[in-house]
């Protein structure tokens, strides 16, 4: 018994090595955290860098005669950046401090609004032909280069409404095809503006009094848990229940991945026989599992400090409850001995890699269902659908995942029974993949089958 | 003291197939015996169920003692015909691996190993990758792999096959001598020629049942072939000269060379003399005992055909010039 353990944990060191000695690997693990620094950072800043600035005429037919002059100055350059500018700074009120601080600085802003369309308003009688004028929009780009970008039709009764109607009338827009969405946006605001603008001096109103009227400041929710307030966070709550369920495929697939290569790199090189005159084949398995686990729990635990350190740095660490990131590590590894066991099993049964991917379509299959359903989980995390799935293996490790990381988690009673069904089924399939890899190590020849494999299973 | 090896009325059948029927062996502690047949013989079965990879269907084996060759690995060496290495691994780490799987300390396998490569021409090479290695360079560490934890039973499967001959001749030496230090060793062959040279004992196999178990000592005595190669001085000498010498019962030319027949109960010395006296030899030799005549022998005893012969003899004799002994 002591040396079957000493064995099985020379295995493990020799197959935890081997992995995280290799180049591949390395390159693996660095690869997810760079790929998101080149989301977050980089990309941004090449794709704002590079927009043009838009040049083009916007056509106006004002049948009320009060709008156009508004409208003109409301679309110039500087007001188009000031409104940018609002707007971004009304969208960081949500996020923590230490975020706004950063993205308000001059520069992050500057970014942020990138340059403002260059338009040139051109007005049309209000008698205007609105077919001749809509043919103007089609026209092709005359010789000074200046699209055709937009007509706007503002009605007689947009100021002033129309004698018995308390609504006021509105405006018609005309675009090209091919307009970029946010000219469009521009033109919303800016024709807004300039009627409230216009209808707030028609009736003689003082403009800072409504403005004051009409605002109210949107608060951060704050949410009060036994013995503890903390400010709720929209986003991070929505993110959380992805981000487990991710990190626990992920686990899974790391190591699981590696074993399947391993065992099949064993099986085909023919140091397998070697290996079986010293160790037994369930002590190679379970060598081979726990040594690629030892990868995982590496993998996951550069990942989860990473997440760590970075709500920390963004003084967010208050919003994680600490007892998910123990749930995530038990339930990570009960998905990862399943799966583990299928995946060595697979790699014992095969030659070669070509056959155990028809094997493994199913498997990443099951792996991947969880995710399908990921949004609907999270946001019922209590529906019927959602608890059964938390006791089906074996995706009821990564239905738990989800719904622990919504807002409203599962009673701890059914954390406890997922689990305890969870191992369960682990250890038949553990059982069942023992068996189908001691048959399967030392046949060569034509790729099984699944029946095939049913008869090792019995014959073992 | 109990045999290192024992099998008792062994059976293994595959499916339809019975790869080895009625297989009863015993091999004393200190032996080299050598297991030989054709390919597909059962050697390879017979192998893996001694060391417990394959079980068989029914018979009862013992090993070192012990009921079954887990209870012993340990002090089991074991080089399988199916080798290989993990070819990103340093040889040294290797063959510090393999040891401590067989029980060694790391720092006692690691001071061993130097010195083992170094006995099988292989000095300095533990840094590097096993990928980076000849196939003959290769099969010299996969055999230190089962040596390095001095086995009290070393068994080898075809441990010559795809050899070049310097490797031969290392493993062969260094079979040798773990045999003297005590180690028993049982290897397989499919190349009786290796076999006559080395092993004091031989196992034959045909068709999954054991047609010979012999010492070497016997058979050199049971099938003493009484054939005598002559090679005379003079190209045109006379044959019918050598066939008119008293004891011999029939001469056979080729290429030069005369294989010359002598009657059962001839004293060879002294047909040997009078056949100098006839013809001067430039070569004259009693014919050695070929293990690969005594199994043509055997198994075609009874239906007897010059094709089924042919047969027999290719598939004994077919490992081309790098199988055989240098």
């Amino acid at each position: 018994m002591k040396q079957s353990v000493r064995r099985i944990g020379l295995v493990a060191g020799r197959e935890f090595l081997a992995a995280v000695t290799n180049k591949g690997f390395i390159v693996g693990l660095l690869m997810m955290p760079a790929i998101m620094a080149l989301l977050i950072v980089v990309f941004p800043r090449v794709l704002n860098r590079n927009a043009p600035s838009i040049r083009g005429e916007v056509a106006v037919i004002d049948q009320t005669g009060q709008v156009a002059g508004a409208l003109r100055s409301a679309l110039a350059p500087e007001a188009i950046t000031a409104r940018r500018r609002e707007s971004a700074t009304r969208a960081l009120q949500n996020t923590p401090a230490v975020v706004r601080d950063a993205a308000t600085s001059p520069a992050a802003m500057e970014r942020a609004v990138g340059l403002p369309p260059q338009l040139t308003i051109v007005e049309r009688p209000a008698s205007a032909d609105l077919q001749h004028e809509k043919q103007w929009l089609t026209d092709p780009v005359a010789a000074d280069g200046l699209r055709h970008l937009a007509l706007i039709v503002v009605q007689p009764d947009a100021v002033v409404a129309a004698t018995g109607r308390t609504r006021y009338g509105s405006y018609d827009l005309f675009v090209p095809e091919n307009i970029d969405d946010r000219i469009e946006t521009e033109l919303y605001d800016a024709i807004r503006e300039s009627l409230v603008a216009a209808r707030i001096r028609a009736h003689n109103l003082n403009r800072e009094q409504v403005e004051a009227v009409m605002s109210v400041r949107r608060a951060t929710s704050v949410t009060v848990a036994v013995g503890a307030e903390r400010q709720t966070n929209l986003a991070f709550n929505r993110a959380l229940p992805f981000v487990f369920a991710g990190l626990l495929v992920f686990g899974v697939l790391i190591g699981g991945q590696t074993l399947l290569t391993q065992t099949v790199e064993e099986k085909s090189n023919r140091v397998i026989e070697v290996l079986l005159s010293a160790v037994s084949p369930i002590e190679l398995m379970a060598g081979k599992i726990l040594g690629q686990m030892a990868v995982s729990m590496l993998v996951l635990a550069i990942y989860i400090g990473i997440g760590l350190f970075t709500l920390l740095s963004f003084a967010m660490i208050g919003l994680l409850d600490p007892l998910l990131i123990v749930y995530l590590v038990l339930f990570f590894l009960i998905s990862y001995l399943l799966f583990a066991a299928v995946f060595s099993a697979v790699g014992a049964a095969v030659n070669e890699m070509r056959e155990a991917q028809s094997l493994m379509t199913p498997v990443m299959l099951v792996l991947m269902a969880p995710w399908m359903f990921a949004t609907v989980i999270g946001r019922e995390p209590n529906s019927t659908f959602a608890i059964a799935l938390s006791f089906i293996p074996p995706v009821n490790t990564i239905a738990m995942m989800i719904r622990l990381g919504s807002a409203t988690p599962p009673p701890t009673w059914q954390v406890l029974a997922s689990m305890v069904v969870g191992l369960a089924a682990a250890c038949g399939v553990t059982w069942f993949a023992a068996k189908v890899f001691k048959v399967g190590l030392l046949m060569h020849g034509k790729a099984p089958d699944m029946a095939t494999l049913m008869r090792w299973a019995k014959q073992a | 003291m109990q045999p290192a090896l024992e099998l008792k009325n062994v059976r293994k059948t595959f499916g339809p197939t019975v790869a080895v029927e009625g297989m009863n062996l015993v091999v004393p502690r200190g032996a080299l015996c050598g297991v030989i047949g054709p390919n597909g013989a059962g050697k390879t079965t017979c192998i893996r169920m001694i060391m417990s990879i394959l079980f068989p269907d029914s018979g009862e084996l013992s090993v070192l003692g012990r009921r079954s060759a887990l209870e012993a690995k340990d002090r089991i060496g074991y080089l399988p015909e199916e080798r290989g290495v993990y070819r990103k691994m340093k040889v040294g780490a290797f063959l510090i691996y393999m040891a401590q799987l067989k029980g060694l300390a790391a720092d006692d396998a690691a001071s061993r190993v130097p010195r083992l490569l170094q006995e099988v021409g292989l000095p300095g090479v533990e840094g590097k990758r096993c990928e980076d290695l000849s196939k003959g360079m290769l099969q010299r560490v996969q055999f230190l792999s089962a040596i390095i934890h001095q086995p009290d039973l070393l068994i080898l499967d075809e441990p010559f096959s795809g050899q070049d001959p310097v490797s031969v001749r290392i493993l062969r030496d260094h079979i040798l001598k773990e045999n003297r230090r005590g180690a028993t060793v049982l290897l397989s062959t499919h190349v009786m020629a290796n076999a006559e040279e080395m092993c004091q004992h031989v196992v034959m196999i045909h068709q999954g049942r054991k047609v010979l178990d012999e010492a070497m000592s016997g058979l050199r005595r049971q099938f003493d072939p009484r054939t005598i190669h002559f090679e005379p001085l003079d190209a045109n000498a006379n044959p019918a000269s050598l066939s008119r010498v008293s004891g011999v019962e029939r001469v056979d030319s080729m290429d030069g060379t005369y294989r010359i027949a002598l009657l059962a109960g001839t004293d060879p010395a002294s047909v040997m003399a009078r056949l100098a006296a006839a013809v001067a030899p430039a070569r004259i030799e009693l014919a050695r005992l070929r293990l690969e005549d005594v199994f043509v022998r055997i198994v075609a005893e009874g239906s007897y055909s010059e094709a089924a012969s042919q047969a027999l003899r290719a598939s004994v004799t077919a490992a081309g010039p790098e199988g055989a002994l240098a």
